[in-house]
């Protein structure tokens, strides 16, 4: 063979003869195709659980969450998520106990006078709003598009739809690939637009409650942008730290949220709705540890957050699966450690004395300072046999959680020797199925 | 990931597949290794059942073969005719003269000289399905068996499972897509025995196969001669790389081109780039 | 630790995070137990969206891990 002239004809003539002759074979050979729809899944993954989640005294859920992911190969992958939630029972509307009962009209309420409409409180009971009930669907998609063999795009939108608040939100991200695939950064930006459409309609802030002075829509918008590091450290051992931004600015109330206005001795005098700053910017950074062993693998996770608000939070989880002898079956134990510090503007009452200089006020307890803890024990349990994929699996997941508020006030006068900051205690049941 | 291993073509031959379900796994394994033995019995050149055999046995007379040997003896004449007859599947002749056992007991240069008048396809008289194999010549699909094998093995695998799978007979190899984790690695092995660590692709889809001489040749006079013999000399190629794997889109042609680069010697790196192929070689 | 030196803190750890990944890592072939359903990054992402979901109707915090936003009116 001489090199030079038409020596790129070979590879060319060479396809030819090998397409002949594996062609020919191929229609030779006797075995049809069996594709069959199990085969056809074998690209598809289905993950789904049903949750129940129960408060002590107060608010019971039910969330079925399903999510389907399909792999085209190439790197090319679509997730598509479906949940719908169902909330029912009692929720804190802000106010304080009081040594007298206290009576408080449903958000759909105009009057104090219109019984269905309205609820009382027994003297040193929590306020709460028994009829709380809410259902809300939503949907995710994310799509992730390979750009060159180590970078890719994705593509992704949620939305999520209750009575009185639709959510929309769009975000993309890339990522590349450094280092053997030792390395990847990515970076990711997130647009959210909610508009409220509050029942009653939205209160005027700060406002006298007993006068029910309500306005129509509201909406909020959010933008944000997060910049991840994943790192390959040693065979057993990942880690990933991210870095993130986000600010929201608009109505950014809780419009069923009041404040219980008291006097020097402590006893109630009226309520106002609440008011927030019109923006909020937060700053997080986040790392996460993945160690695996023959038979386990442990995830610590550590994120610290601020906010303008002036709210700063520490977040430390620990999951620790433990698989049996087969490594068909686990049981994995988690634990959760937060804190947080009260927003500036977070009061548990308003003295009536205060006067007209406050702009900004809440007592929603999400906004005070408290610690949280959960404990969790999770079963998992593979399910080849029944099902013929080899990553089909049955799980059950039951966790425990409770807040308690810290830097805790005591209220003056009438208020001494009542609970004012009950603490937060939470069920959650979880069963699983992946196929 | 489930491997099912078995041995074939004197090769450690697996079938990788990723989330199968346990029934298929085993099934799958099996037709992948049937078809490596069927190819391997009925090409091979050890066995008197096989057709080669057959043919050998009636060397002289015009015989009419079966479909599958027609388009394989097609193959091997397109490409005999694409290579200019560096590629020839009547050269098995020459090992009678050549023993590569890793001694310095080259052959004269009578010896070899004496049988190049029995090598050369253009020789026997092959118009499909008729074939006539003149007296002492020798037909040897050694060449393109394995290759053959693996991509058969692949078509027959993907008309009945839809999932990530490669096909690997004893370095030759397939695949279809690559696993949800990432690509196949796969490790080449380096040919010198000092060398531990395997030099490692990222495989998404295609074939790969690799023509080398690390197990076969003769070194005299610190002349090393490889195995693969120049069907137009009778001579082994002088300055031919080590190990030389190429991926194609099938692992006959990655075969090929392969067996082809290391004919070239000195100029494989050259022939390789002009075909535009995706190539690895040790020196 | 007040809010600004956190800040800085968080800043300083991340860079030199950043300048010791290039010497890190793995082979290709030494990727078996990375490779692992339980050590994905993602790995029980229906369980996070659910815990997610509880911790951002409980507390101020959200994301981290993800984008934040809430997607929903429960805080």
């Amino acid at each position: 063979m001489q090199l030079g002239a038409d020596t790129r004809g070979v590879r060319r003539r060479l396809v030819a003869a090998t397409c002949a002759l594996l062609t020919a074979s191929a229609t030779r050979s006797q075995a049809t195709p069996r594709a069959s729809i199990d085969e056809m899944l074998s690209d598809w993954r289905l993950d789904s659980a049903l949750a129940y989640y129960h408060e002590d005294g107060r608010i019971q859920a039910i969330e079925p969450v399903v999510s389907v992911s399909r792999d085209f190969g190439d790197g090319e992958t679509l997730d598509l998520n479906f949940t719908f939630d169902s909330l029912t029972g009692s929720s804190p509307n802000g106010a304080l106990p009081s040594r007298k009962p206290q009576t408080f009209a449903s958000p759909s309420g105009t009057s104090l006078m219109l019984a269905h409409h309205s609820y009382t409180t027994a003297p040193g009971e929590l306020p709460v709003d028994p009829h709380y009930h809410d259902q809300r669907f939503a949907l995710g998609a994310d799509w992730t598009l390979p750009l060159t063999r180590l970078t890719r795009v994705t593509v992704g939108g949620k939305f999520s739809d209750e009575h009185d608040f639709l959510s929309v939100t769009a975000d993309a991200s890339i990522a590349h690939d450094f280092n053997d695939k030792n390395t990847t950064v990515s970076l990711g930006l997130f647009d959210e637009n909610d508009s409220l459409s509050p029942i009653g309609g939205a209160p005027v802030p700060l406002s006298d409650y007993a006068l029910f002075e309500k306005t129509g829509h509201k909406s909020k918008n959010g933008a944000g942008v997060l910049l991840s590091v994943t790192q390959v450290m040693t065979r057993t051992w990942l880690t990933e730290f991210n870095l993130s931004a986000d600010r929201f600015t608009g109505y950014l109330n809780d419009p069923y949220k009041i404040i219980s206005v008291i006097d020097d001795g402590g006893d109630t005098v009226g309520y106002v709705y609440e008011n927030r700053p019109q923006s909020r910017t937060r700053r997080s950074a986040y790392l996460e540890n993945r160690v695996g062993w023959e038979r386990a693998s442990a995830a610590l996770s550590l994120r610290y957050m601020s906010d303008s608000w002036g709210v700063h939070s520490a977040t430390a989880q620990l999951n620790l699966r433990q698989w049996n002898a087969e490594r068909d079956k686990y049981l994995e134990p988690t634990a959760r450690w937060y804190r947080q510090t009260a927003a500036d503007f977070y009061t548990p009452w308003l003295l009536n004395s205060a006067g007209p200089d406050v702009t900004v006020a809440s007592s929603d307890s999400r906004l005070g300072a408290f610690r949280a803890l959960t404990y969790g024990l999770k079963f998992g349990m593979k399910l080849n046999d029944k099902f013929g994929r080899d990553d089909s699996e049955l799980n059950l997941r039951v966790e425990y959680y409770q807040q308690t508020v810290e830097s805790a006030v005591p209220g003056p006068g009438s208020l001494q020797g009542l609970d004012l900051y009950p603490s937060l205690k939470a069920v959650l049941l979880e069963i699983g199925f992946s196929y | 990931m489930l491997a099912i291993r078995f041995k074939a073509m004197a090769s450690p031959c697996e079938v990788l597949l990723h989330s199968p379900r346990r029934g298929d796994a085993l099934r799958l394994g099996a037709v992948a290794a049937a078809e490596a033995w069927r190819v391997e019995g009925k090409y091979s050149r050890y066995r008197d059942d096989s057709v080669v055999a057959w043919i050998h046995r009636n060397r002289g007379s015009e015989i009419s073969v079966d479909e599958e040997t027609a388009s394989l003896l097609d193959f091997a004449s397109h490409c005999f005719d694409i290579s200019d007859g560096l590629f020839d599947v009547t050269s098995g002749v020459l090992r009678r003269a050549w023993k590569f056992d890793g001694s310095n007991r080259i052959p004269d240069a009578a010896a070899v000289a004496r049988l190049l008048p029995l090598v050369g396809f253009d020789k026997l008289r092959w118009q499909s399905p008729r074939l006539l194999l003149p007296a002492d010549m020798e037909l040897d699909f050694g060449g393109i068996g394995k290759e053959y094998a693996v991509d058969r093995a692949y078509d027959l695998l993907a008309a009945q499972y839809a999932g990530p799978f490669l096909v690997n007979f004893g370095g030759d190899l397939r695949a279809n897509r690559p696993p949800p984790n990432g690509p196949w690695q796969v490790g080449i092995e380096r040919p010198d025995t000092d060398q531990t660590a395997a030099m490692v692709l990222d495989l998404e889809r295609g074939a790969l196969a690799t023509s080398g001489d690390s197990r076969r040749f003769l070194l005299k006079d610190t002349v090393r001669y490889g195995h693969i013999l120049d069907p137009r000399t009778g001579w082994p190629v002088p300055e031919s790389p080590r190990s030389v794997t190429v991926a194609a889109s099938s692992c006959t042609e990655a075969g090929l081109l392969s067996t082809l680069a290391l004919l070239h010697g000195a100029q494989a790196r050259a022939f390789l780039e002009d075909q535009g192929a995706r190539y690895w070689l040790v020196h | 630790m007040n809010p600004g030196k956190m800040n800085l803190a968080v800043i300083v750890a991340g860079a030199m995070f950043l300048s010791g990944c290039a010497s890190l890592g793995v082979k290709p072939w030494q990727r078996d137990v990375l490779a692992r359903k339980d050590m994905q990054l993602s790995a029980g992402s229906i369980d996070s969206a659910v815990d997610d979901h509880l911790y951002f109707s409980k507390e101020a915090s959200s994301g981290g891990r993800s984008f934040a936003g809430g997607g929903c009116g429960c805080n």
